[in-house]
Formats: structure tokens, sequence, C-alpha cells
């Protein structure tokens, strides 16, 4: 069993007056990938949206309870969320690079935290992120070309790229591969399986199949609750709760 | 009704749509032509000028310089005698008032001409140049064809006698057209064949240019501040609407805005571009804000949320991602904003532009005009040769426009960037 890197603690949060969350205890282990199940509207994007602080964009968010990395308080006022997202990633639904080169997209990150004074230190960055995120071989004669103009696999392997490219220690997925076709997700999966080793990573998904292939852990969520969260194994062979049971089988979702 | 019947009735329906697109396209076309066709066939004559070719003999006895004279006793000497004697020899007159009437046919500046000549060249005293003189407006209009010469006498502006001289002149070849540089380069005048457009030139672009310095940094900050950081609340929406309202406003309320606080109450120099800038970027500044808002909301929020995910800051991820991308809509916008600010012309009538200034201004506090209120002050004057010149200044004015709006175009197409 590995370390847990982050856990929390009774996490509520509030958009205006509903509640979107309710008492999620939750804990991710170290170099190990989280899946997140659940029906749309389940919470489970809310949730990782509370590890990087997203949920700060939106004005009538509010969140209240506990969640720590490494012993330290995520959800403490005077925390700079600057040095937080920089230890933890973040990949979107759709792929979203700038509409910037493919080099600047990667070499943004380090340049606004100070990584890679040098021209060659930044190249050395881009080339090792685009490398483990496995598109090094398919770019690299073309790392002047916007990034927009990849194919949509492509371009979300270049947003893990640009995540891994600031050295994070947690990456959080929400549903990376809902806008891929089959092959593109394939790769993705390859993708996530390597990086876990160095990695934690919490991955948002509908694709139960997904969740199976590429997670140990799996969470299940329904209506901002946390239903039954252990093994990915165990969830999907012998889950405790009737609700996981029926989500899982198709039953409803 | 059968199914048949209704597939032909969509069919009718769209066929009849077509057909008032294609109406309403034709009839705005047919208005453009009109409209551009007026405008040229009157004012394309303007840049042309008549001129007429003179023999200048400079005498020594009628001039109270030597050769090789100074800058400055060239411009203090009087050359009226020496005008007056080679005027008078350009057709061969016989009594007094035959030289009067011939005197007339050339414009008030025939001396100005001739001392020009001598500042040139400064050793032409005994010697005899040929030179172009500006013909007045009457012979003008006569030789671009404007005034129909049948009419009796008295009914003319131009007599019986100078129309003979006026066939001297055009069967000994003396009369001729050229490219009228006065238009571009003289001040406004009582003679509309010197009068000219330089001084309205020279004001609109200062006033433009202080109107772009005022209204875009504001403009641009305040868009940036309410669209990406200022809280979404009652105060903001009050702002927001108040912007809108604030770009409705009559322009000529601006006017008054001016004539009350920058010329009343702070006592700016009157009829000059800078308050003209000030005043068109207070009637800018909402209409710049609008675009510009409108392209920052148009980025997409996933490159927000890109930029925030990696560790950039609020301040860095509306710098170096937002804003670049919301730039060409700003600038078109900034530019169709300004191309309205050349053309408006009821506040500067308030703040008093439409003094008669002859004098070019040399900085943005010279009294000065502008392109609109030109058009609008040459407009009331009955000469002909101001309806030309009227219809040249739109001409001049319209094309402006038409270069800032293709610019605008341009700056969107050339620079937008297309994201997923």
């Amino acid at each position: 069993m590995n370390n847990i890197k982050i856990k929390s603690k009774n996490l509520n949060v509030y958009y205006g007056n509903k509640q979107a969350l309710f008492d999620v205890n939750l804990d991710l282990n170290e170099k190990e990938v989280t899946a997140l199940i659940g029906p749309s509207g389940c919470g489970k994007s809310t949730f990782i949206r509370c590890i990087n602080r997203m949920n700060d964009v939106i004005d009538i968010c509010k969140v209240t309870g506990n969640i720590e990395m490494d012993g330290m308080n995520i959800n403490d006022k005077d925390l700079d969320v600057v040095s937080l997202r920089e230890r933890v990633g973040m990949v979107f639904q759709k792929p979203n690079p700038f509409p910037k080169s493919i080099y600047d997209n990667i070499s943004y990150g380090p340049k606004i935290h100070g990584k890679g004074e040098t021209k060659s230190e930044l190249d050395q960055i881009v080339e090792n992120s685009l490398k483990k995120s496995a598109l090094w071989e398919e770019v690299k004669d073309r790392l002047d070309e916007p990034g927009t103009s990849l194919s949509g696999g492509q371009q979300q392997r270049l947003c893990i790229a640009r995540a891994i490219s600031v050295n994070p220690e947690v990456i959080l997925m929400d549903e990376p591969c809902s806008a891929l076709d089959p092959i593109a997700t394939a790769k993705i999966e390859e993708l996530i399986d390597e990086l876990k080793k160095t990695y934690t990573i919490v991955i948002v998904t509908h694709s139960m199949a997904q969740a199976v292939r590429v997670s140990q852990k799996t969470g299940f969520f329904h209506l901002g609750k946390l239903i039954e969260v252990g093994k990915t194994e165990k969830i999907f062979k012998n889950p405790d709760n009737k609700m996981t049971q029926d989500y899982i089988t198709g039953r409803f979702g | 009704m059968t199914k048949e019947e209704r597939l032909k009735k969509r069919h009718r329906a769209e066929k009849r749509f077509r057909f008032y697109g294609l109406t309403s396209i034709f009839v705005a076309l047919l208005f453009v032509v009109i409209l551009v066709q007026n405008i040229f066939s009157k004012g394309s004559s303007a840049f042309k000028k008549t001129v007429i070719t003179t023999e200048v003999f400079f005498d020594q006895e009628l001039l109270e310089i030597q050769n090789g004279a100074s800058q400055e006793e060239i411009m203090e000497a009087d050359f009226y005698d020496i005008m007056i004697e080679n005027l008078i020899k350009a057709y061969p007159a016989k009594d007094r008032d035959e030289e009067d009437e011939l005197l007339k046919l050339f414009s008030g500046d025939s001396e100005i001409e001739i001392k020009k000549a001598f500042l040139n060249d400064n050793n032409l005293i005994g010697k005899t140049i040929t030179l172009d003189l500006t013909a007045s407006d009457d012979i003008d209009q006569l030789h671009k064809g404007n005034y129909p010469r049948d009419l009796p006498e008295e009914r003319r502006r131009i007599s019986d006698f100078q129309l003979v001289i006026y066939d001297y002149f055009v069967e000994n070849k003396k009369i001729s057209k050229n490219f009228n540089n006065y238009f571009f380069n003289n001040g406004d005048s009582r003679d509309p064949e010197l009068a000219g457009i330089g001084g309205a030139l020279v004001g609109s672009f200062y006033s433009i240019l202080i109107c772009l310095l005022l209204a875009f940094p504001v403009a641009v900050l305040a868009s940036i501040y309410l669209e990406e950081f200022a809280p979404k609340n009652k105060i903001t929406d009050f702002i927001e609407i108040n912007i809108n309202n604030l770009a409705a406003v009559p322009s000529i309320v601006y006017g008054l805005l001016a004539l009350q606080i920058l010329l009343a109450t702070i006592q700016l120099p009157r009829s000059t571009p800078l308050v003209a800038g000030i005043t068109l970027a207070l009637m800018t500044l909402p209409r710049i804000i609008i675009p510009c808002r409108a392209s920052l909301k148009a980025v997409p929020p996933s490159i927000r949320e890109g930029a925030l995910a990696v560790g950039a800051s609020k301040f860095q991820s509306v710098f170096h991602h937002v804003v670049p991308l919301a730039l060409p809509g700003t600038l078109s916008g900034t530019i169709i904003g300004l191309a309205q600010a050349l053309g408006e012309t009821a506040p500067l009538i308030l703040i008093g532009m439409v003094a008669f200034v002859v004098d070019i201004p040399s900085s943005p506090v010279d009294p000065s005009s502008s392109l609109p209120v030109q058009v609008y002050l040459w407009s009331e004057s009955a000469e002909r040769g101001f309806v030309e010149k009227t219809s040249a200044t739109i001409m001049m004015l319209l094309s402006f426009l038409i270069v800032m709006n293709f610019i605008a175009v341009y700056l969107r197409q050339k620079f937008e960037k297309r994201w997923n």
C-alpha cells in the first residue's frame, strides 16, 4: 500500500445555495491512479477541482471542510494557489492547447515558474515533457507549428505534456478521453499507466472499462456523496453497496 | 393540404425570401452608386485648378531689392507693381477699365506666386520667366465648364469683355489645368480658388491622434478590468448598462459637455484639436469598450483554465493569453470607433471648430478646422468653387474612412486565431 498523498475530510462544496458535495472523505494514494466514477452531475469533477482550487474561479462557489496534501491544508485561505497548481497539474475534458506553437504550449509553465532559465534548459524540459507524454516522435520536427493544428488525441497528449512540464506531484484528469476516438483513448490510457510511476493521478471517467483498465482505486459518487471507495478490482467485482452494483452493471446512470 | 402542396409552399416561401433579399441589396447598392456618382461628378474637378500661363519680367525699377537678396528681404519686398505691370501685358487691353477686368481673371495670390518664383531663384532681376498663375474662381469654373456662357451678360459673373480675353487665352493656349496643390496645402480662404483642406487635414489628424491616445488605453484597461477582474454584482451591472447607454448618447451632447467643462470651466483654448480630441475621446470611449469586451468574452474559458491550471496567476492568464487573443477584435473595434470620431461634426461645431481659420495649425493647441466641419462650412457657401470643394472634401473624408475600415477588417482576419 502506497502512502496517502491527498486526504479529504468532511469536504462540502456549495454553488450558491445548491450543495454539490456532501461530507466527502476520500484518500488518494501516492503514485497510483484513482478513478472517480458516477453519473453526470454527481460531483466527481467538483471534487477534483477542489484539489487544485480551480473552484476559486467560480464566484459563487464555497468550499468547507478539510483537504490536505502531504499534511498541508489545500483549503487554507492564505495558501498561494499559484504554487499549489505548480504541484497539482490538470488535464481537461476538451483538449485546450493555447493557440500558440507546440513549443510555447509546453515552455509556458516552466517559464512563469522560473524553471528553465536558459534556452537549452527549456528545450530539455520541452523534449522531456513531450517524451513522457509519448508525443515527441510525432511532433519533434514541427515544434513551431500551432498546437491547435494537431489532431484531437495529439492535442490531449500535448495538454498532458503541458501539465507535466512544471513537474507536478499530482495530475488531475477530468474525463480526458471523452472527446477522443478509441485509438487516441488507448494511447492516453497507456500513457497514464506509464505516468503513474512518477505521479499521483486522479481521473474522472464515464467509462467503466477505462476505470478498470487504468486505476488501482475507484470511488463511486452519486448526487454529491461518495457512496463507496475501494480497490478497483473489488468495486467492480464485489461492491458492498447496492447502488454501486446497479451503476456498474448499467441499471442507472 | 397534401404533402406536395406543402413542399411547394415551402419552396415558394424560400424563393420569395431570396427575392426580397436581392431587392434590398440592389436598392442599397443603387443608393450607394447614386451618392458616389453625385459626389464624384461634383467633386473630381476640384483636384485640378485652372492656370494662366503668363510671362513675368522682373524689372529692377519696380523692385527695391537686388539680385541675390536674402530670404527675409524678398519676403518683405513689395511685388505688387511687378505683378500689375506683368499681368496687364497678358492681353492687349485698351484702357484702365479693360485692365481692371483683365486683372480680375487672376487669383488674389498672383503677387505671392510671383514672389515665390523669386524666392526659388533670387537672380531673376532683368530676366523674363514663364509662370503658371492661378486663375480666379470665375475663370476656373468657366474653364471647367461649370458656368454656362450663353446667359445674358447681367446674369453672368463674367463680363463679355472677360469672355473675349478668355477666348484669346484659349486660342493662344495660355490657359490650362494643373494639379491643384492649393487644395491640399492651403487652409481655408474666402476665395474658392485659394481655399484648401490643409488646415482641416492637420486639425483632424491631431484631433484623432489625441482621441486615440486618450480613449484607447482607458477603454482597453476598463474592458479588461470589467470583463476579467471585476466581481459580478449590482455595481458592475449598473456600470455595464451605463456604458451601453453612453454609446447611444447623441454626439452633440458630448459637445455641450465639452463646452461647459473644457471651455467654460477649465478654460482650454477654443476651436483647438486638443479640445476636439478630448471631446471625441469621451464619445469614443464606450464605443471602444463595447467591442473590446465582446472580443474578451469571445475567448473561450478553457484557455483561461488551461493557463490557471499550469499555475499562472490571474494576471498572467489574462495578459499572456486572453488579451493577445482579444487584440485583433479590440483593434478593429478601436479603428471603427476612430472612424466614427473622424466623421463627427456636431460636437466640434459646439466647441468652436466652425471658426474661419486660414492658418494651418502647427500644434494641437492652435485654432483649427476639421474635415467634416470644413464640409459643413463650405456647403453653406454660395460660390460654385466651394460646391466642388465640398464634394472633394467629402471624397477625402470617405477615402480615409474606407481605408480605416479596410485596416480594421484586415487586422481582424489576419490575426484572429482559431481555437477548438
